[in-house]
């Protein structure tokens, strides 16, 4: 920690009091990818963030924001780290206005307990990131993390209706608002979705919400090839036919998730369907899928509802997540592309574990553009990980796509940037970057582009 | 006109046929649908991205500024060149660049009307969701500005949840792909940002929009009540059993007085208020949904429902709401739109407000919203000749502003802020709010050349002494 930053602790303590704040050994297990922070603290309330904000900024303390920790290792290393905010106490739900369909959560507010609450009265917020029992709003919002539900209800863009975030030098905002249509002034909330915690650190989030349907399924079909398995989400793209979920698998991710699926010894690939409305709607979706799956020639079918359905969905989910503990242990990318090559990235994701003999998992949101590819370190030398998600990263951007690094060993990260070639407006990132944080305190580089 | 250097440069870019700088026909460009005029002091009609660029270029090195325009059926005065300089004129870059069914997108430009847009899709099974109500006039590329709404985004969002991708012009006249056919582009969300920024963070002039297939069954209804507060309980009524239709519309009385001299609906005169409600989606389940909503607008006082049994009748039932605002024109020669937003379970108080602030300033205030997202149209009936009564007018639709807010609510829905609102920005964010947005104007459009004298309000003076 810099000179200049000896009397922070103190300061800090008296915003938020002493035991609030960690200091040396005390704050380890809050390192960004191998940085460690001097201090780590948690605030009690959006006013001690700002409070906090404030008193780092003074002391030029460069910050970085922890929500529930699953999505930390996302982006590159921070270029200097000296307070981890964490967030766990902002765990209050401000206002669930059932009525009006939406919910206000403070920042570190665990997703599975808003669904817990939300489903008391029918309701759920149709947002499902993988580890969605440990991800808080925050991390939500600030990593734009979604899964395989996405191919019917969109991203946190598409939900998020109001923010408030303070920003680096202190001051406390609100973009937004509570109503579902709303063009006043800019559309903030989509500056700060996804940011990373670059911009400033949210600290609660309004979003709209739906109904629970009155009914789910999961439907599951194996296939020997992964064009079988392609002819069906063709097929299912062009009918009228609207399914929640799209989600292919290759041999490695069903093996990890046959027991949760009730497939014994599965092969091939698998593709999981969900479908969710009305019973009328879905008993007639599980018979037409049901049908076409026999049509293109699946190897084994199998029908979930209930808890078993999302148990399923879970696993399948959880995947790559679950196959390391920490992030030296394993290597997760998100690859997207546009919707039509999602199984050849696929394809590409699994081909570059069989050829090199790594144990892994690829799974696709087939109908979304995106495949999220699991690589275990250990049997796979960084160098032969690196070359391989290279090529595997230009066959995406050549695609029009891209290729994030969303876990990986921070000896890794040296060699591979997290996101890839800069976007074409990357200048204007930049000034965004300079004009909301001018002095470069919060979560420094480890955006794209420097930023 | 900044030089006549520039209107020369501009010849260059464009041609001579495409730049006008004298005559009553830049009197033309100088308004919209909003109730102030300037007029500028060049058009040019652009045909390319390169020229877009170019003029762009041209302006940015000489301090000028300049406004894109489409149709020009903006509500909040957002294609006014108050500031002078260059209206650039994209309508005639109207066309579908591509339609990409294996990736479910379509790639346009943005003086393509909304409508034709559609038409071209419905032959294919396909259709582009968000549908404001001036369809028939409003550009897709004012459309990605304003973030436009329209019925359907109850239940499918609005502009910004349907765009995945833009080229743009910035306004310093470098060219950039925000997004694309490929979700989650690494970096900050630069397409949501833009969308909806009123064109004063640049021009588009390519969007890439999400395409989706024609729903396999439509059920409409019509239900017709002789309280409107009724009316209102029934939305409440159907979003609390667990539907979400596609859309839930309202008029009122004196509306639907006014579509029926100008159309014949068939709309009862002296019913209070009537809510036009539709759900689609997969078939199976159309007919119950109907039956139940039915149900559910009966046991809420409806004196009367009628279920479109085609698409003629289903075509009758909607020729109402779409002609609303132009049978209104026919009562006074101008009318404001109001555009508050409040949570749907708010409309009947505000509602209730609304009629009284007609009364206060003894002005017809006819209305009509899109009932199930909580956006009520309030048109402010006037003579635009009488100055007096315009002045009660502009008070008028500040109060009913005000009230929206106070209901938890916000200032604009979906035609936003442009000029009307700019000092109502004040009545939904605070000044480090408005810091904030500023920031994303200045990283944008440092010389504030893209649209200025919009969205912000004037800054405050400093207020030291005490």
């Amino acid at each position: 920690m810099p000179h200049e930053l000896d009397d922070l602790p103190q300061r800090l303590s008296g915003i938020m009091g002493g035991e609030q704040v960690r200091e040396g050994t005390a704050a380890s297990g809050f390192s960004v990818d191998g940085a460690e922070p001097s201090l780590v603290v948690h605030p009690g309330s959006q006013e001690e963030v700002e409070a906090a904000v404030v008193a780092c900024g003074k002391a030029g303390a460069v910050v970085v924001p922890w929500g529930g920790g699953t999505a930390i290792g996302l982006g590159n290393p921070p270029s200097r780290l000296d307070v981890v905010v964490c967030l766990d106490r902002l765990a209050r739900i401000v206002e669930f206005d059932e009525a009006n369909l939406n919910v206000s959560a403070e920042a570190g507010v665990r997703l599975a307990d808003l669904q817990a609450v939300l489903a008391g009265k029918h309701e759920f917020l149709p947002l499902d990131p993988p580890q969605a029992d440990r991800v808080t709003v925050g991390g939500l919002v600030a990593t734009n993390s979604s899964g395989p539900s996405r191919l019917h209800y969109g991203t946190a863009r598409d939900w998020v209706l109001g923010l408030r975030v303070v920003l680096p030098y202190g001051e406390r905002i609100r973009c937004g608002g509570k109503v579902v249509k709303n063009v006043s002034g800019y559309d903030m909330n989509k500056l700060f979705i996804g940011s990373l915690g670059t911009l400033g650190i949210v600290t609660e989030a309004t979003f709209k919400l739906l109904p629970v349907p009155a009914m789910r399924v999961t439907i599951v079909g194996l296939f020997r090839e992964l064009a079988q398995a392609a002819a069906v989400v063709a097929c299912t793209l062009e009918s009228q036919l609207l399914p929640e979920a799209l989600e292919a698998l290759d041999s490695q991710a069903l093996g990890a998730v046959a027991s949760a699926i009730g497939l014994t010894d599965p092969s091939g690939y698998g593709l999981a369907i969900a479908v969710a409305g009305s019973r009328e709607t879905v008993e007639r979706q599980v018979r037409d899928f049901t049908r076409l799956l026999a049509e293109s020639q699946a190897t084994a079918t199998t029908t979930l509802g209930g808890a078993q359905g999302a148990a399923a969905w879970q696993a399948i989910g959880d995947v790559q997540a679950r196959m390391g503990v920490t992030s030296e242990e394993r290597v997760v990318v998100k690859i997207a592309v546009p919707i039509g090559k999602t199984l050849e990235l696929l394809s590409s994701a699994e081909r570059l574990a069989r050829h090199n003999g790594w144990r892994g998992a690829v799974t696709a949101h087939a109908g979304s553009g995106i495949v999220r590819a699991g690589y275990l370190v250990g049997g796979a030398t960084l160098e032969s990980l690196r070359d391989g998600l290279r090529a595997l990263r230009g066959q995406a951007e050549s695609a029009e796509g891209s290729l994030v690094v969303e876990t990986a060993p921070a000896a890794l990260k040296c060699s591979l940037d997290a996101w890839g070639k800069p976007p074409e407006a990357a200048e204007v990132m930049r000034r965004l970057k300079v004009e909301f944080d001018p002095r470069g305190l919060v979560s420094p580089g480890r955006f794209l582009a420097g930023i | 006109m900044a030089s006549s250097k520039l209107a020369e440069d501009l010849r260059g870019i464009v041609g001579k046929a495409n730049v006008l700088d004298a005559g009553v026909g830049l009197h033309l460009y100088g308004y919209d649908a909003y109730l102030e005029e300037r007029r500028p002091d060049a058009v040019v009609f652009v045909h390319s991205t390169d020229e877009v660029a170019g003029v762009v270029r041209a302006c940015h090195e000489r301090g000028v500024p300049f406004v894109a325009r489409g149709g020009g059926t903006n509500l909040s005065g957002g294609t006014i060149p108050v500031k002078g300089g260059v209206v650039i004129e994209t309508i005639r870059m109207n066309k579908i660049l591509e339609i990409d069914r294996a990736n479910l997108r379509a790639r346009v430009q943005p003086g393509m009307f909304n409508l034709e847009f559609g038409n071209a899709l419905a032959p294919l099974g396909y259709q582009y969701l968000p549908d404001p109500a001036s369809q028939k006039a409003a550009t897709l590329g004012g459309n990605v500005g304003e973030n436009s709404g329209g019925p359907h985004c109850l239940k499918y969002g609005v502009t910004t949840n349907h765009v995945f991708g833009l080229t743009v012009v910035l306004p310093d006249g470098e060219v950039a792909h925000l997004g694309g056919k490929a979700p989650d582009a690494p970096g900050y969300d630069l397409t949501g940002t833009f969308v909806g920024g009123e064109g004063t963070l640049g021009i588009c002039t390519e969007i890439v929009a999400r395409i989706v297939r024609l729903p396999e069954g439509v059920k409409t209804l019509l239900a017709i009540y002789d309280r409107i507060e009724d009316g209102g309980e029934t939305v409440s009524a159907i979003v609390a059993a667990g539907m979400v239709p596609a859309t839930l519309e309202m008029m009122d009385q004196l509306v639907i007085q006014a579509v029926e001299q100008s159309m014949k609906c068939g709309l009862p005169l002296d019913c209070a208020t009537v809510l036009i409600i539709e759900v689609d989606g997969l078939a199976d389940d159309l007919e119950q949904q109907a039956q139940t909503i039915a149900d559910l607008c009966r046991k809420h006082g409806a004196r009367e429902v009628r279920v479109a049994e085609n698409d003629a009748e289903r075509a009758a039932l909607w020729a109402g709401r779409r002609g609303a605002f132009g049978a209104v024109a026919r009562i006074t020669p101008s009318y404001l739109v109001c555009d508050g937003t409040v949570p749907r379970t708010a409309l009947p108080t505000v509602l209730r407000k609304v009629a009284e602030v007609s009364r206060k300033y003894d002005l017809m205030i006819p209305n009509v919203f899109h009932a199930g997202d909580g956006n009520l149209h309030p048109l402010i009936l006037f003579d635009w000749r009488n100055a007096e009564q315009k002045v009660r007018v502009m008070k008028a639709g500040m109060e009913i502003l005000e009230l929206c807010v106070q209901m938890g609510g916000t200032i604009s829905g979906e035609h936003g802020v442009g000029i009307e609102k700019m000092d109502a920005m004040r009545l939904v964010f605070s000044e480090a709010d408005i810091r904030a947005q500023l920031k994303v104007k200045r990283a944008f459009d440092r010389r504030d050349l893209s649209n200025p004298g919009k969205m912000f309000p004037a800054p405050r003076e400093a207020t030291d002494a005490a």
